[in-house]
């Protein structure tokens, strides 16, 4: 198809089948329309008959450029690339799901990630109490059982030592100052509650309203109702596992400032009670 | 006939075609190569499901339900009192812990995280209806998994039956779900599996139910 100008008829279009410049443009009839063809001016293009073509300004050599197809492409081009985009734009943007989730918990505002700023965590096993450095423990050595992690909501303390055993299982741990309100309680429940590779205990004299652990992260946020507090457990849990086939099921459910000693373990987990 | 006249832009003159014709179809061609390339590589929609499809959301909230039945399997096995309870329970939570394990790598194949914040069952249609008190179907409430954890003697068994027939039905119906949506090879390979297993261990279990003392 092709626009003529308004100030000319159509003509009959010449099929040149030779290099020969249309001597005079719209002289023969054609089978097709189109516009006029070339002037004396235009360079013919070698080889297969150039089409209709109407004349232009004599110092247009070379015929000039057909920008049609190129502004056609080009069009074309932007609309899938605009389509591909908005599709991908979801898991493309930042803490999006086609990020990896150390991308996504980087991007928390506030975390500290103690794997990457040198801190050592061991994960040995201790029936022993342990000292840790972090309020809440972020990792280290830990007791053989852990403490169960499938959204558990602890109403009390409950010992660092199991709680350090199921951030290694994967859980995210949500712990908050004893002294909070009861309504502030139960809006952190409803964050956990039943949540698998999730728990939620008080911890006396923490130094923020919510502390969220996961092995070797820590969140600490001050209104119950912060969002980072959703956005660190859809990063972490299970994800910030050191081992990722281990469960959270099972473990020790009872509350407690000091872990079980082996003997206690023995009696709780002793077979055929 | 010499008057000069503006040009016009036109579509596909038979002129232009050497030139501005080669070069469209070239930077068509490109173009196509560059999008079919990159949605190829980065995982796009298309060759595995998507983070909202029904085969993610079936893998994530299996996995929680199989999670629940591999405790309670646990605690079969650790303190049924007749020998049959025992085995099928440890059976049961090896079973399910395998095909956890089995779900999780397709997330991870499939470039998508292991969490969502999907609500549960979003991923089935009449998912929210099917949801009781917030959990999935057959799901054991905590109470009713702490009266499991706290039983003794032959009360485990006679729990463990019942609270795993539940949670098998509830699993089947979950099963269904993603039997009715899905085309992925793997997904309904295992999920067909899991189906023909669950109802074989219902019916073991109304077996053993009879012979508790």
């Amino acid at each position: 198809m092709s626009i003529s100008t308004p100030s000319e008829p159509k003509n009959p279009s010449v099929v040149k089948v030779s290099g020969k410049p249309a001597a005079k443009p719209g002289a023969k009839p054609g089978t097709k329309t189109g516009t006029k063809t070339g002037t004396k001016a235009q360079v013919p293009t070698k080889g297969k008959g150039g089409g209709p073509r109407k004349p232009v300004t004599p110092v247009k050599v070379g015929g000039g450029r057909n920008w049609g197809p190129i502004a056609l492409f080009t069009i074309v081009g932007v609309i899938a690339v605009g389509i591909i985009g908005y599709a991908a734009w979801p898991s493309f943007k930042p803490g999006g799901t086609a990020y990896s989730w150390q991308d996504r918990a980087a991007a928390i505002d506030g975390i500290v990630n103690f794997r990457d700023n040198g801190t050592k965590l061991v994960a040995e096993h201790d029936w022993a109490p342990q000292k840790y450095e972090q309020n809440p423990p972020i990792g280290g050595k830990h007791s053989p059982v852990w403490q169960q992690c499938m959204g558990n909501i602890y109403d009390a303390p409950i010992p660092n030592e199991h709680a350090v055993h199921s951030l290694e299982h994967g859980a995210a741990w949500l712990a908050y100052r004893s002294d909070l309100p009861a309504s502030e309680v139960e809006t952190l429940k409803s964050k956990i509650n039943g949540k698998q590779f999730t728990m939620m205990s008080p911890v006396e004299g923490l130094d923020s309203k919510v502390s969220m652990q996961a092995w070797g992260y820590q969140l600490k946020v001050n209104d119950v109702n912060d969002g980072r507090i959703a956005t660190f457990i859809e990063a972490l849990a299970k994800n910030a596992s050191l081992e990722p086939e281990a469960g959270c099921t099972t473990g020790n459910t009872a509350t407690g400032t000091t872990p079980l000693t082996e003997q206690q373990a023995q009696q709780r987990f002793g077979g055929q009670g | 006939m010499t008057t000069p006249e503006p040009r016009r832009f036109t579509l596909f003159s038979t002129t232009g075609l050497s030139i501005t014709m080669v070069l469209g179809l070239v930077l068509g061609l490109v173009l196509t190569l560059v999008v079919g390339l990159s949605s190829g590589i980065l995982g796009l929609r298309g060759s595995t499901p998507g983070d909202t499809s029904a085969e993610a959301g079936f893998a994530r909230d299996m996995s929680l339900h199989h999670a629940q039945a591999v405790a309670m399997g646990m605690i079969a096995y650790d303190r049924g009192t007749t020998v049959t309870v025992r085995t099928i329970g440890g059976d049961i939570a090896v079973t399910q812990q395998g095909q956890i394990g089995i779900m999780s790598q397709w997330l991870r194949d499939w470039g998508l995280n292991i969490n969502s914040s999907a609500q549960p069952m979003a991923w089935m249609p009449d998912g929210q209806g099917a949801l009781e008190d917030g959990l999935m179907p057959g799901m054991a409430t905590p109470d009713e998994m702490a009266a499991l954890e706290n039983a003794r003697g032959p009360e485990v068994d006679r729990l463990f039956i019942k609270m795993m027939i539940k949670h098998h039905l509830g699993g089947i119906h979950m099963v269904d779900g993603v039997l009715k949506q899905s085309g992925d090879e793997d997904v309904l390979w295992l999920a067909n599996s899991m189906k023909a297993g669950q109802q074989k261990e219902i019916r073991d279990l109304q077996a053993a139910e009879k012979s508790i003392p």
